[in-house]
């Protein structure tokens, strides 16, 4: 093969099913989440809701005598769901 | 592969200059906040109290009330900000006499610093030799004392905002206008759309990119706001103008209170960081239903 004809390979353009086999180098996926994600966003997301969480329980459900480890273990057991399921 | 090499070598630089300017001071602050640290008491070393911090944050009264008044701030500004600089960009994109003249005035706000404008705007509305307080009087007779009126001095930062930053938005804005194709608005024009149908489903639509950037940059500049308001008003009267930069500014430097002056940072950060990225969901991160 010439170089020039493996420069006209490479370069031309894919068909639809090729495009959708394509690997992307972000990995995006639809999980039960309302927007495409990949692993940044679902592990940003888990410790955006494990703030909010945190926040939360300091201010509304500790002063009712819960630890806040119990928070951090279901905000742990979303990150999880997020991650895999997102 | 090379190509690969070769962008890492230029990016090494900047991701260098980033991580000892950027990361390491953040990673610094997320630190201190879990820590008790006033470097000037008695004892000044760091005392590690857990999430003892974010524990006092969520009662503290001060922090809740400043973090109201910012919130208010950013609505109006950045909104505000918004509409006119729209208008105004619109205003731009036709012809008229004096248009680079106005341009140009227009946009000398954007070249003060925030310092300059605040001093200046506390030269317009001092009382007894303010401009503004004085024709407002004598007009309207209105009388305006941004140092005992709560509502006052937050209208006049709300206004000092949009006076200051309104160029801004104009000229992204016009950038976006002007790289606009136009046969989408010439088939609307044979299609019979009116004005508002324009707007709303072709301008806005192919504006908004550059309409999220724009809000980005306002947002985050508007949540961080502090030399302007110190300058002016300090914070007051009372704390009615006591917005999250002033709070935090105060409690570090006067109250030398550093571990928890980093939580407030941290959670304003938090804050900052979510809003931005739910506008970014909400306007264009690609959907289910809406794939491709």
């Amino acid at each position: 093969m010439t170089r020039q004809n493996a420069t006209q390979l490479d370069t031309a353009p894919l068909s639809e099913e090729e495009n959708e086999k394509k690997p992307t180098t972000t990995q995006e996926r639809q999980g039960f989440l309302p927007i495409e994600t990949n692993a940044f966003d679902r592990c940003f997301i888990s410790v955006v809701i494990w703030v909010a969480m945190s926040l939360f329980w300091f201010r509304f459900i500790e002063p009712m005598g819960a630890s806040i480890w119990i928070s951090n273990v279901i905000a742990l057991a979303i990150a999880v769901h997020i991650v895999r399921k997102g | 592969m090379q190509s690969n090499k070769l962008g890492w070598i230029l990016l090494a630089p900047t991701l260098v200059i980033l991580f000892f300017f950027g990361v390491l001071p953040f990673l610094y602050v997320v630190f201190v906040s879990f820590h008790q640290w006033n470097p000037f008491a008695a004892s000044p070393e760091m005392i590690f109290n857990g999430a003892e911090n974010f524990r006092r944050i969520v009662f503290d009264d001060a922090f809740l009330s400043s973090l109201g008044v910012t919130v208010a701030f950013v609505v109006f500004a950045v909104l505000s900000e918004l509409i006119i600089g729209y208008l105004l960009a619109q205003a731009f994109m036709k012809e008229f006499p004096g248009k680079s003249i106005f341009r140009t005035i227009h946009t000398l706000p954007l070249i003060m610093a925030p310092i300059i404008v605040g001093s200046v705007w506390k030269l317009m509305t001092t009382p007894s030799i303010g401009i503004i307080p004085h024709y407002l009087d004598e007009w309207f007779g209105i009388t305006m004392n941004i140092g005992t009126s709560a509502p006052a001095a937050f209208l006049t930062i709300v206004i000092m905002d949009i006076w200051h930053w309104t160029p801004l938005v104009t000229l992204t804005l016009i950038a976006a206008l002007v790289s606009l194709p136009r046969d989408p608005f010439e088939q609307a024009q044979i299609d019979g759309a009116n004005k508002a149908q324009t707007f709303w489903h072709i301008t806005l639509p192919m504006i908004t990119p550059a309409l999220v950037a724009t809000i980005f940059i306002r947002l985050m500049d508007a949540l961080r706001t502090v030399d302007e308001v110190w300058m002016l008003t300090g914070g007051g009267p009372g704390s009615s103008t006591r917005f999250l930069g002033v709070h935090i500014f105060k409690e570090v430097f006067p109250k030398t209170n550093y571990g928890y002056g980093s939580t407030i940072s941290v959670i304003v950060l938090y804050l900052t960081i979510v809003v931005c990225w739910l506008l970014y969901v909400s306007m264009l991160a690609p959907r289910k239903n809406r794939k491709g």
